[in-house]
């Protein structure tokens, strides 16, 4: 065994990848429903699959956008997965019936994560502009569950459902659900353009967070998880993080439709591109990666007794507020 | 000292093998950091150079425990990896023998080498 991880590791650990920003939701709080690109053709898609491979990058998890609104999704995936990586997707479940499950786990998936805002049906499909959605949805774990495809839960938290936790987590026992990530809203995209209906106080999002962990630290038959910096410092804190802050631009990156790298998917700073680019470079030298990798405290952090641990919270909600990476996270109740 | 693996017990294997749902890589970078190091006389035992990922936890290994984790393919005993690991370190081969089986020992413990 060896030392603490505080060196930089020699790739990503995760590429979050969307491969298409089409999606057939129009949901409040995305952050990529308004954007644009150009979609790359398969053929490219497998090179930044091969490149992926010889970087040693062993995750990729698809997004978007609705992944399964492209139809090369499932012959990307089985390219990938032969070649060793271990690919994931996060799907709003419409499109996914017993047959595309099946079609899923031939492809590969190690695991398929359905977004789901309420265990209310009614709210989950008011939420999501989609009569219907909350029973596809459903549906949706319970196909892959069939097939043996381990699912997982990802439900944004916000003012509209920051209070029903507890059901969400039903929820997902109920489908056999292994894992429920609890989302920490971002403003970013439509979510920034809704930030006033939906974002917490911070106050609020402490109060969230400490009832949160106490349930997560009290739960064993589920896998709670919320990937939040800004709760480093809060009492029920227990996990060993990889890497201390955000972990976008250390652990992971994100790729765009075109193939432009950010640093993840709500901050919208292309570093470079991954087809045209020499990957080491900017993984090593993007001016942008390693301010992210090396923050100074600013504003109410310089001096908080707590910035080695947070260092400053989300840097995508900093950003998307300030315009600046180094600000303050929102969300922090300090 | 007994390294065989439950239900194989008995089975003759003793070709390491390391277990195949674990996600690992070699960290280049820090590997030929390291070895800098060394050749300076540096104390590196400390310094990870292969990290695995197992149940959403990451572990580091140090140069040593590395060479052993990519030696174990399943094409060598303990005796044949320590034979390969004494091209590459000038120690003693029972010295380097005991560190190995304590290494392995170890990792079989924790179910991350099997007998193959």
């Amino acid at each position: 065994m060896a030392d603490a991880i505080t060196e930089q590791f020699s790739a990503p650990l995760t590429f979050n990848w969307t491969l298409s920003y089409q999606c057939n939701f129009v949901c409040s709080h995305c952050y990529s429903r308004d954007e644009v690109a150009e979609e790359l053709p398969t053929e490219k898609i497998k090179q930044i699959v091969d490149l992926l491979v010889k970087q040693q990058v062993p995750f990729i998890n698809f997004g978007g956008g609705e992944p399964l609104i492209r139809k090369d999704l499932l012959e990307v995936t089985r390219y990938a997965s032969d070649q060793g990586l271990n690919v994931s997707m996060n799907s709003n479940g419409w499109l996914l019936d017993h047959a595309t499950a099946q079609q899923i786990k031939a492809a590969g998936f190690k695991s398929v994560g359905i977004s789901i805002d309420s265990a209310d049906g009614a709210s989950h499909d008011d939420f999501r502009n989609k009569n219907g959605s909350f029973a596809r949805a459903t549906a949706a774990l319970d196909a892959l569950h069939a097939v043996g495809v381990k699912t997982t839960m990802s439900s944004v938290i916000s003012r509209f459902n920051f209070k029903d936790f507890h059901a969400l987590l039903d929820l997902a026992r109920k489908h056999q659900v292994t894992q429920v990530y609890l989302h920490n809203f971002k403003c970013s995209g439509r979510g920034f353009k809704n930030r006033e209906d939906l974002d917490l106080t911070p106050q609020e999002w402490k109060d969230f967070y400490v009832e949160a962990l106490q349930v997560k630290n009290d739960t064993d038959d589920l896998l709670i998880s919320f990937d939040d910096p800004v709760i480093a410092s809060l009492p029920g804190y227990e996990e060993n993080p990889l890497v201390k802050g955000s972990s976008c631009g250390k652990l992971s990156l994100h790729l765009r439709p075109n193939g432009d790298i950010t640093p993840c998917g709500f901050i919208p700073l292309v570093v470079g591109n991954i087809l045209t680019d020499d990957f080491e470079e900017l993984w090593y030298n993007s001016p942008v990666l390693n301010h992210m990798r090396n923050k100074e405290a600013k504003g109410k952090c310089q001096g908080c007794g707590v910035y080695q641990d947070c260092l400053g919270g989300c840097t995508a909600r900093a950003f998307a507020t300030t315009g600046d990476l180094s600000e303050p996270d929102p969300h922090c109740w300090k | 000292m007994n390294l065989k693996r439950k239900g194989r017990e008995g089975e003759g294997l003793t070709l390491l093998e390391r277990n195949p749902q674990i996600v690992w890589r070699n960290e280049k970078r820090r590997e030929e950091k390291v070895l800098q190091g060394l050749e300076a006389g540096e104390d590196v035992a400390e310094h990870g150079t292969v990290i695995l990922m197992i149940s959403g936890m990451m572990h580091q290994l140090n140069l040593l425990g590395g060479m052993i984790w990519n030696l174990c393919d399943g094409s060598r005993d303990e005796e044949q990896i320590v034979d390969e690991l004494l091209k590459e370190f000038a120690v003693e081969r029972e010295l380097l023998a005991e560190d190995v089986a304590d290494f392995i020992q170890d990792l079989l413990k924790r179910d991350w080498l099997t007998y193959g």
